[in-house]
């Protein structure tokens, strides 16, 4: 399998505005959090990108990826009919093709060489299914996030036979679905906003549509469980971190951590002493 | 031996199933204790569970039943008894006070070495073993609730933050009046139809799940001739406040509290809404982490349904009475936590059913919420959950269970809903076609009988066994017959399993008010009675009688009667808690089941508005948030128009406006009944005074501090003991005293039946002497029966009528009165001679200094942990209650007989002399001399000749009966106070640790020379003729005599069949206390145990049966022969 098409998607209204948001890099230059993103997908090789946008947004989006833009292909999502539905709205962008998938509003640093991506598009290729990344997450984030349950695949660390997905699962449903061998108490393995998924996802988006109502919303998590039992589908743990730039300071924390993983990592942690320090002395 | 430990390790079911007496049969003391060595090591050793646990109860069994009988044989000699030797250690009694039960069996093992075995050794071994075995099943049960999938990550939540649940996005959306929707669960309660041995209670199913099974129907509830139709009688209602407060309301209990902080979410007996505070815990709502978090119940709400919101959940069980065995308050605590769980999008549906995984998840978390509550009865309890009629078994734990290697069986078991083919619905309707269903109205405890379940089954006693092993082949008939619609034969077997198995596995399931509910079903419907079938734990309470369905109206009709005659006549002996009632009810083919209210719909039950309404009309309208004002605007409009609403208005103004009539009549009763009953308000008022004023209380019914409390000497004691060398050669020496005293005529008997026997029923206010506590020859007894029934055989055996003399008080005088006429005597050749009593007292609100005395610096009992909290939070909430009420003021709120007290047993003699009947006693029989005083529980006493010719020979005014104490034997005992031989009672000892080494226990058997006695008080047989002189020798007497502050129990009963118990505070000046008068000559008596003990819990009946005790005293009574025997 081999992966040369990366979709975004940047529709829901929460998430419009965040891929606009203007952050420092680790090179110390001032991009915007989508062109951070694009350049995350590059390097894994894929140069072919379509960004799903709220209808009239294209041209924010266009000015916001600088000089990634004559490479993104724009799609509209014309009904804010939820994530499933955006991501199909890239189908006749992916065709039969797979694809990696990434949440507009998400930031990733890596823990490793290999940025987040790269480590995900790797590792799909070489497993030749689709993979979710993940992240262990604590409980009292599910409420956040989707959340996958399987066991450890016998050959590799950190790579995980997935059984079974759920939309942000209350603790209760957790604790009977998903338990993880291997992982602390009280912590699941919840999506980190990047999947490189194959065509079969295009497949079950599609036939949930058509199996839906008019005007009722399309999820992801329940393709992605059917795909969990209709062909092999992994979940894998990068080294790296993924950063929510739509909660409550997430754009600083993001800031923050590509900031303190740059090149300007001392000049940010003395600027962050400095405040702690006065912040202390006037206390 | 070796085969004991074949028993608790083999995995073979003829050697598992052997019970501990097979293998013990003969053996010696020696061969005991050696038994006792080698179980105790075992069960240090073993890693398994379930092993450990029986060897405990095998140690048990051992030290309370075969070692005493052993050791009985060659019993201690006075002198080392007297010396202490074999006493219990204080240290291993404050152990197990404290709950430190390992060591507390070190305590006493180590004195066993030093000094040997003892009877009271072996009490207190038995004692410590029984209970680290039921705390060891409770912690392992207490593990696998926590344990469960899907509770866990409740016990790891500490912070608000952590809160993962959201609430339900439906339940945001608000009506355009501003109404929030209500999410309504109703749930049907669930019937046992087969009652398989109480096989559902975790102990038995976690060790024998192959044995536990039931099955177990849904049914909607009415009561007959109340409610239109059955419609499931439990519903648990939510909705979102825009408050940040939890706002928790009992409909039926009309209990509602806005709870703001999360300690008082764990206070769960502060108010009577600890049900609904277990349910929010439960499930997940406060997390059982939050406890003692310090955090913020507000902040916890935030996190969960948006900033400045509440929640407010409501319960309702259509007033259908508490006590019914179809476990109404289980299905109510299953329905709130299914309410909380959909509210919070635990369950994949906010409304209509349940997913079976969801169902299983509702019973886990309900099994958890009754441990909170400290409650907890069997796995079938939440049935109702699940829709229809359903097969629920034990499961065999399996590798990938929790449970594997810890025990046999997993926690939770199976359910198996029948279709139908498996059960058509046509049998189901002839069972709904012959069924009548009923509640008793007596309200028991059934928490000991699934103790005793539990122990018999792990010891696999050979009767017990046998009857278990017919009870589970009799599961197959009844489940074919069922099936087939075969109601007759099933009705016929359902007895029959009543009968055989259940009342031989627990005799105590059964009593004398249902064996007359059932003979006179059979009287009146002949054939067409088909049988009876028990509900739940024990009978009394829910209950079943099958009828030919031709009959079954009539029969409603007619068991309502029946019921009614039945209590009419036992109320007086047995605690009921509220009218009997027949009961509508149908299979319910949905279980538990949601809907959403929305709109004008959104109403809660409407006996909440009769709770809520006052509050609010004293509210100005404009400080009601928009979602009240809407909802209280539906309201107005739907009492208008729905039928249901009805009765609504009337109810709210009886709330309002209280009838005040009714008030003012029962306080008037009261003062009625005080001034018929010889109340001296004057001695009152200084009472009160004395109490407010910490002259008197319970600390100050203490000796001295400095008092010298020590062990009696040799000489002090006379050994009577039959099973002694010594004793027996004394008693025969006097015997034949005794036999001419007794034909002569010389000797009567007094029993002192005035109490109100609190211990025995918690504060119910029956009579104690009118109990038919058990079964003895054939039929079920009272204690009356009972010392009745000997001086009958002393009567057959001398041709002599000792005078018998019951002492009554305001409380027991007319119902013994009225019993013994209504018996005839009880087949006494002459009246049995009722004494009135004289005076009463009337209870007082006890103060905060004597409850905390009482609760704080007094050695009591500790309760398991969630069981302490739950009492600790209750006492809180008395000592509230005494501060609210007023401390030492009159307690009123309560029947009159409840709050008038009887004024202890020493006054019962003076009553003698004061109501003439002594006077008229001695004119009718002048040679009359001596008397046998003897309390109500003191079964075992009676007119043995040795011991009469002792008392005759001796010239004492005064012989008093003692025994070697055992560890239950708590109070005081024979003394040398200060170097003063007497008796002490045990409120009055300055240090817990005195009473512990006193080797004797007074069993207040007095042998009294009536002579003596008067002249004592200054009278003598012509002067008792003289009222003036008598009231003025009682009064002198009295005042040299100490009074006692003392706390009872009192039961107060309310709505439906609810029960509330209050400790209240009154006075008592005690018998024993005479012993300290120098100029009354006292002499002491050691008695044989069964002569001597006495029975004052109903959970002492099973160990007294066991021990040999009730087949002693069938030995010593001569029953009336019941109609029909000759």
């Amino acid at each position: 399998m081999k992966i040369q098409k990366a979709v975004i998607t940047a529709a829901g209204k929460s998430q419009r505005s965040l891929p606009l948001q203007t952050l420092v890099d680790r090179d110390g230059t001032s991009k915007s959090a989508l062109q951070i993103l694009v350049e995350e997908i590059r390097s894994a090789g894929i140069e072919d990108i379509a960004v799903i946008v709220h209808p009239g947004d294209q041209a924010a989006f266009a000015s916001a990826a600088g000089s990634h833009a004559k490479r993104l292909h724009f799609i509209e999502q014309t009904q804010p009919r939820g994530f499933g539905h955006a991501v199909l709205a890239a189908s006749p962008f992916t065709t039969r093709d797979p694809f990696l998938l990434l949440v507009g509003d998400h930031l990733y640093v890596s823990g490793a060489a290999s940025r987040c991506a790269q480590q995900l598009v790797e590792i799909a290729q070489s497993e030749d299914c689709a993979v979710s990344a993940v992240q262990a997450t604590h409980e009292s984030k599910l409420p956040y996030y989707g959340a996958v349950g399987g066991r450890l695949a016998a050959h590799r660390k950190g790579l995980f036979e997935i059984h079974t997905v759920m939309e942000k699962p209350t603790p209760t449903a957790a604790e009977q679905e998903l338990i993880v061998p291997g992982l602390r108490a009280g912590h699941y393995l919840c999506f980190f906003g990047m999947h490189a998924l194959t065509a079969t996802v295009m497949d079950l988006l599609q036939s949930a549509l058509q199996s839906s109502g008019s005007s009722s919303s399309i999820a992801l998590s329940p393709a992605l469980a059917t795909l969990a039992r209709q062909e092999r589908y992994l979940a894998a743990e990068l080294a790296g971190r993924r950063y929510d730039v739509g909660a409550r300071y997430g754009l600083l924390t993001a800031q923050l951590a590509i900031a303190l993983d740059g090149k300007d990592r001392d000049e940010v942690l003395t600027a962050l002493l400095e405040v702690m320090a006065s912040r202390a002395r006037s206390a | 031996m070796k085969n004991l430990l074949e028993i608790l390790t083999s995995t073979e079911p003829s050697i598992r199933h052997k019970a501990l007496e097979a293998v013990l049969e003969g053996a010696g003391a020696e061969e005991l204790i050696q038994a006792s060595q080698i179980l105790d090591r075992f069960r240090r050793d073993t890693d398994n569970l379930y092993a450990r646990v029986r060897a405990l109860l095998f140690l048990a069994c051992i030290h309370r039943y075969q070692l005493p009988q052993a050791l009985a044989l060659t019993p201690p000699a006075l002198e080392d008894i007297v010396t202490g030797k074999g006493a219990l250690p204080f240290k291993g009694c404050e152990q197990l006070l404290h709950r430190r039960f390992e060591e507390a069996i070190d305590t006493f093992l180590s004195t066993v070495e030093a000094q040997g075995y003892s009877d009271c050794l072996c009490s207190a071994l038995a004692n410590a073993y029984h209970r680290l075995a039921f705390q060891t099943l409770a912690d392992q049960v207490r593990r696998s609730v926590r344990s469960v999938r899907g509770n866990q990550w409740m016990f790891r939540m500490g912070h608000p933050s952590d809160q993962p649940l959201r609430i339900h996005p439906e339940l945001l959306r608000r009506s355009p009046e501003g109404a929030y929707p209500i999410l309504r669960e109703e749930t049907p309660v669930r019937m046992d139809l087969t009652h398989s041995g109480w096989s559902d209670i975790f102990f038995l199913s976690m060790d024998f799940p192959e044995g536990a099974h039931v099955i177990n129907a849904s049914i909607d509830l009415g009561v007959h001739n109340r409610d239109a139709h059955p419609r499931p009688p439990v519903s648990a209602w939510l909705r979102v406040l825009d408050e940040p407060v939890l706002r928790l309301t009992s409909v039926d209990l009309g209990a509602t509290a806005d709870v703001t902080s999360l300690a008082e979410v764990f206070d769960f007996a502060k108010d009577h809404l600890g049900l609904l505070k277990a349910a929010v815990i439960a499930s997940g709502v406060v997390p059982p982490g939050m406890e003692g978090s310090g955090q913020s119940l507000a902040a916890l709400l935030a996190s969960m349904l948006g900033p400045g919101r509440g929640l407010e959940i409501v319960s309702c069980v259509n007033d259908i009475p508490k006590g019914s065995r179809l476990a109404v308050s289980t299905n109510l605590l299953g329905s709130l936590i299914a309410v909380c769980m959909r509210a919070t999008s635990q369950a994949t549906s906010l409304t209509g059913t349940l997913q079976e995984s969801e169902r299983r998840l509702a019973l886990a978390r309900a099994l958890l919420g009754e441990w909170l509550g400290g409650s907890g009865g069997g796995w079938q309890d939440s049935g109702g959950l699940w829709p229809g009629v359903k097969w629920i078994r034990g499961v065999t734990a399996k590798e990938t269970d929790l449970e594997w290697t810890i025990s046999r069986g997993r926690l939770m078991p199976e359910h198996h809903v029948f279709n139908r083919e498996e059960l058509p619905v046509e049998a189901l309707r002839k069972l709904e076609q012959s069924l009548v269903l009923v509640h008793g109205g007596l309200a028991q405890n059934v928490g000991p009988i699934l103790e005793m379940v539990t122990e018999k089954y792990l010891l696999r006693s050979r009767r017990e066994w046998s009857a278990r092993s017919d009870s589970l082949s009799l599961f197959e008939t009844l489940k074919e017959l069922l099936k087939q619609g075969e109601i007759r034969r099933l009705g016929a077997e359902t007895t029959n399993n009543f009968r055989r198995c259940l009342c031989t596995i627990i005799p105590w399931a059964t009593n004398a008010y249902t064996e007359r509910l059932i003979s006179d079903a059979e009287a009146e419907f002949g054939d067409d009675f088909w049988g009876f079938w028990m509900l739940g734990g024990m009978s009394g309470g829910g209950m079943g009688f099958l009828f030919a369905p031709h009959r079954k109206k009539e029969a409603q009709a007619r068991m309502l009667q029946i019921m009614h005659a039945a209590k009419r006549d036992l109320q007086t002996g047995l605690p009921f808690a509220m009218e009997p009632v027949v009961y509508d009810f149908s299979i319910n083919e949905q279980g538990t089941t949601a809907t959403l209210l929305e709109g004008e719909a959104a109403l809660m039950p409407p006996a909440y508005y009769s709770i809520m309404i006052p509050a609010l009309l004293k509210k100005d309208r404009g400080s009601l948030s928009q979602a009240r004002r809407a909802e209280l605007d539906s309201f107005g409009e739907a009492s208008r128009s729905d039928p249901n609403l009805r009765d609504v208005v009337p109810k709210l103004f009886d709330v309002l406006l209280p009838r005040h009539r009714a008030e003012s009549q029962g306080s008037n009763s009261l003062h009625e009944l005080l001034r018929i009953n010889g109340f001296d308000p004057i001695q009152h008022e200084q009472i009160r005074q004395d109490l407010k004023e910490g002259r008197i209380g319970l600390s100050l019914n203490r000796l001295r501090h400095d008092a010298v409390i020590e062990c009696p000497k040799t000489e002090d004691v006379t050994d009577v003991r039959h099973e002694s060398k010594a004793g027996r050669s004394l008693l025969e020496k006097h015997r034949r005293t005794g036999e001419t005293s007794l034909r002569n005529g010389e000797i009567g008997v007094v029993t002192l039946a005035a109490g109100a026997g609190s211990r025995w029923t918690q504060g119910a206010g029956v009579c104690k002497a009118l109990h038919p506590f058990a079964s003895l020859k054939g039929r079920h007894r009272t204690f009356l029966e009972v010392h009745i029934a000997k001086s009958r055989r002393t009567v057959s055996e001398f041709g002599r009528v000792p005078p018998h003399v019951i002492t009554a008080s305001y409380l027991t005088y007319d119902p013994i009165r009225t019993r013994t006429s209504a018996q005839r005597n009880f087949g006494y050749p002459e009246p049995v001679i009722v004494s009135q009593g004289c005076s009463v007292g009337l209870r007082l609100v006890p103060t905060e200094r004597d409850l905390r005395f009482a609760w704080e610096e007094m050695a009591q009992q500790h309760l398991d942990e969630q069981q302490q909290k739950v009492r600790d939070s209750l006492r809180a909430s008395l000592i509230r209650w005494a501060q609210t009420a007023g401390e030492a003021s009159d307690y009123t709120d309560n029947t009159p007989m409840q709050c008038m007290h009887p004024i202890g047993h020493w006054y019962e003699v003076p009553n003698l002399l004061r109501n003439g009947l002594l006077a008229q006693l001695l004119a009718r029989n002048p040679q009359l001399k001596h008397l046998m005083l003897h309390n109500l529980d003191t079964l075992g006493a009676n007119l043995d000749p040795g011991i009469i010719g002792w008392h005759v020979a001796s010239g004492r005014c005064l012989n008093f009966e003692v025994i070697t104490r055992r560890l239950e034997d708590r109070g005081g005992g024979l003394a040398r106070v200060n170097g003063q031989l007497r008796l002490v009672e045990g409120l009055a000892l300055p240090r817990e640790e005195d009473e512990f080494k006193l080797p004797h226990y007074n069993s207040m058997t007095t042998w009294i020379c009536i002579d003596a006695l008067l002249e004592s008080f200054g009278l003598d047989r012509d002067s008792l003729q003289d009222r003036e002189r008598v009231a003025s020798a009682v009064r002198s007497m009295a005042a040299r005599i100490p009074t006692y502050v003392t706390l009872k129990d009192v039961k107060k009963r309310w709505g439906s069949g609810q029960e509330d118990v209050f400790p209240v505070a009154q006075f008592e000046k005690l018998w024993s206390d005479l012993t300290m008068l120098p100029e009354i000559q006292c002499g002491y008596a050691l008695v044989s145990r069964q002569r001597g003990q006495q029975l004052k819990d109903p959970a002492q009946l099973d160990g007294w049966v066991r021990d040999g005790s009730a087949a002693y005293i069938e030995s010593l009574c001569e029953f009336e022969p019941s109609p029909g025997q000759t």
